[in-house]
């Protein structure tokens, strides 16, 4: 880990710093919102923020015991000792104290210690401190959107701060007075009002030719009828995933639908609901709910007995680790990576891959999701070591490897691609090159595109894909049995038509 | 002087302790009723307690997680907790105070130890000051405050040291207890108030962090109806997708009924 740190801790050039802060922005709009920041914002009211942020606050504290334990705790315990500034790529890349994870979350917790504790109140008093001043919330505003919130710095900190549930909480009372990114809150919105209800905005009779396309594909290439089940009532699985790997990622869609054919579990995808995305992950608790629910009724109208998240990162982490926390606790369906079903599949001898397929050197990318609670870390590996013959890791992986640079909802930020390939992901970059793998793994589609992006910013010769991409190269299929061949002959090579129409 | 030595020594001290103990034991309950607040609060009750426990013994013993990042910075500020924490406990004549005073003793470090122990304080406390101001990132993020810190709390090593060590000390014996006991009051005294409360919050920071980590089913609805959002929350407050009522509103302060 240490020498890919070192290599890079020379400070950015002026030309490079210059690039990385670039934005296509107006001045003219920064100056009518009143924010710097290099994302854009849908215009919102920008009179007397300090009042509503701090209402905002108020209110987010009283329904929040959870905030109010946390914030009390950190600003007691802090102590400033910048190990987590070691710890952070951004910090690496641009050592500028802002970026200290530190500093950011003392942003938050400044504002807290002044306006809700009495201590700050007396204080303020005594020094005449006027309180809270628009500066600050233009300064959040950009510093809580430079965090990738990847949680890396939390295992360095000794007094255990988390900055990234900090950064998370900074971002929600931020789009409470309308600061959140536009690229976010119109997926949101489209997801959660609008009539396709995905974020992507992919109606249901394009999702279903998108998937009879796929499952000719493979008839094609493998000779064997692979379909992708729509509203299949009482399914063992119901399989949410990023919405946009319906467009981007076929590989990846074909390699799962091939791994469940060969299990024989059965699966369906949802007609009414078929996004696993939760931007509420990265800016507002009351999104992530709303959407789990959305999920939730999807998965009740199915009668569905367990939850399948394809490879998306953030799409897992809120379905494994909130979904419970939103929708029956203890009752609720299990959750369960399609990383772990692979894993498990194989394990049990239910799917076959050719070892000799793929004999290109492979490298895998932890993404920060399900990599740091040390929920997914090594079942991708058993994969991969079980059929590619040059497999190399990259240094640091596991819980503590690097981000891709695009977490916390950053990739989907598209103007602000120059600060993500040459800052947050420049030692992803490095660390990646330094394998010399013409495939890097990466099971997230947050991760995909922005690694696709970096490679390509920074020159390097690396092919970014899903796990599931390399499985389809080597799956050995049995052929189809008479009765198989007789359906997909009476489905004329079709995906199983859903149940009732269009959901609009 | 000798009066005001056995002011700090007795009443002072006693009052010092007293507050300490009872203002940690206040913020530890504190916290622990947030912690259960906030366990109320969450529907699920899967608390990962299994990597609570592992996190928190981590850093409580930390000796494998020194060297992965500032190793020097991060052995110096071990070694400096290590001394400061044994050496006024279990130095003999502080037990022989306790002993005089109320009745219990234990086992004593032999003064050797104690001595090695004070000058490994006084060290790396003085690391500590130099680990802050040197090392830019530090530097940026830190309060007048933390400069403070260490300082005082060598305070007492240094001058205990120089006490019991007389051949050394180039001030009177007397002169020397005087600073060295109030500064221990004081210290004591400020414990609960400051960030030197980590002492004893630390060990609960991983509980809070998972915790905290659990939403409460319905707050994010309840604030937006707290706001005023009820019907309309954030991500519909768009004036392009909403109607003249509601840009009105967004106008005039964001709040729409």
């Amino acid at each position: 880990m240490a020498s890919v740190m070192k290599s890079l801790t020379r400070p950015m050039t002026a030309e490079e710093r210059e690039k990385a802060y670039s934005t296509p922005k107006k001045p003219d709009v920064m100056e009518r919102q009143r924010l710097p920041v290099r994302y854009h914002v849908e215009d919102f009211n920008v009179e007397d923020r300090p009042r509503r942020f701090l209402e905002v606050f108020a209110s987010v504290l009283q329904h929040h015991p959870n905030y109010r334990l946390a914030l009390d705790h950190y600003m007691r315990v802090t102590t400033r000792c910048a190990r987590c500034a070691v710890a952070c790529p951004i910090y690496d890349a641009t050592h500028d104290p802002h970026d200290i994870p530190c500093y950011r979350s003392e942003l938050l917790l400044s504002i807290y210690r002044r306006h809700f504790t009495v201590s700050g109140a007396l204080r303020a008093r005594l020094l005449g401190d006027p309180g809270l001043a628009d500066e600050k919330l233009q300064e959040m505003a950009d510093s809580y959107y430079n965090c990738t919130a990847c949680r890396r710095c939390h295992f360095e900190c000794p007094m255990g701060i988390d900055h990234a549930l900090v950064t998370h909480l900074g971002r929600y009372l931020l789009s409470e007075i309308g600061i959140v990114p536009r690229a976010l809150v119109v997926s949101t919105r489209e997801q959660l009002i609008g009539k396709t209800a995905n974020t992507s905005a992919i109606p249901l009779p394009a999702l279903i030719d998108t998937l009879e396309f796929l499952t000719e594909d493979i008839q094609d290439e493998k000779g064997v009828h692979v379909p992708f089940p729509i509203d299949q009532e009482g399914a063992e699985y119901i399989f949410f995933t990023s919405v946009s790997d319906f467009m981007m990622e076929a590989e990846t869609l074909k390699g799962i639908a091939a791994v469940m054919k060969a299990t024989g579990d059965s699966w369906t995808i949802g007609s009414k609901y078929y996004d696993g995305i939760n931007y509420g992950l990265f800016y507002s608790d009351q999104v992530m709910e709303h959407v789990l629910h959305m999920m939730r009724a999807e998965a009740e109208r199915l009668k569905v007995k367990k939850i399948l998240i394809g490879e998306c990162g953030h799409s897992a982490r809120t379905a494994k680790f909130f979904y419970p926390t939103y929708c029956g606790g203890k009752n609720a369906l299990p959750v369960i990576s399609i990383l772990e079903y692979t894993q498990r599949a194989l394990k049990e001898g239910r799917i076959k891959l050719d070892p000799k397929v793929v004999t290109e050197a492979v490298t895998y990318h932890d993404p920060c999701n399900i990599a740091r609670p040390g929920w997914i870390v090594n079942q991708p590996r058993e994969v991969l070591k079980a059929f590619c013959s040059q497999y190399v890791e990259m240094a640091p992986n596991g819980r503590m490897n690097l981000c891709c640079g695009g977490g916390g909802g950053t990739v989907s930020i598209d103007e602000i691609r120059p600060f993500r390939t040459a800052v947050s992901g420049r030692l992803k970059a490095e660390q990646i090159r330094r394998t010399g793998a013409t495939y890097c793994v990466a099971p997230c589609a947050n991760c995909k595109k922005q690694l696709r992006e970096l490679m390509e910013d920074q020159g390097v010769e690396c092919e970014i894909l899903g796990l599931h991409d390399l499985i389809y190269k080597a799956i050995l299929l049995p052929p189809d049995s008479a009765e198989e061949t007789a359906a997909a002959e009476a489905a004329d090579g079709s995906t199983a038509s859903p149940a009732e129409g269009s959901p609009s | 002087m000798t009066a005001w030595i056995d002011f700090a020594r007795g009443p002072l001290f006693r009052l010092s302790l007293a507050l300490m103990v009872l203002g940690l034991l206040r913020i530890f309950i504190i916290t622990l009723l947030e912690v259960r607040d906030g366990y109320r609060a969450n529907s699920d009750k899967i608390v990962s307690w299994k990597e609570i426990r592992r996190q928190t013994l981590g850093w409580l013993f930390p000796m494998f997680r020194l060297w992965r990042q500032r190793p020097i910075y991060s052995t110096v500020s071990f070694l400096f907790h290590i001394g400061l924490i044994v050496t006024p406990i279990f130095l003999a004549s502080h037990i022989l105070l306790w002993r005089q005073s109320v009745g219990i003793s234990w086992a004593a470090l032999p003064q050797v130890a104690a001595n090695w122990l004070a000058l490994l304080v006084i060290f790396t406390g003085a690391g500590l000051f130099l680990g802050r101001a040197l090392y830019s990132p530090a530097r940026k993020i830190s309060h007048r405050q933390d400069y403070f810190w260490p300082l005082l709390l060598i305070t007492p090593f240094v001058t205990g040291y120089i006490a019991s060590n007389a051949v050394i000390s180039p001030r009177t014996y007397q002169e020397m207890m005087l600073v060295h006991i109030y500064s221990g009051d004081l210290i004591l005294l400020l414990i609960p108030f400051t960030k030197l409360a980590h002492c004893v919050l630390a060990p609960l920071s991983q509980l809070v962090t998972g915790v905290a980590w659990k939403f409460p089913p319905g707050a994010g609805d309840r604030v937006a109806e707290t706001l005023g959002f009820a019907d309309r929350p954030t991500w519909v407050l768009n004036p392009r997708l909403t109607t003249a009522p509601v840009e009105e509103a967004i106008r005039k302060g964001g709040v729409a009924k």
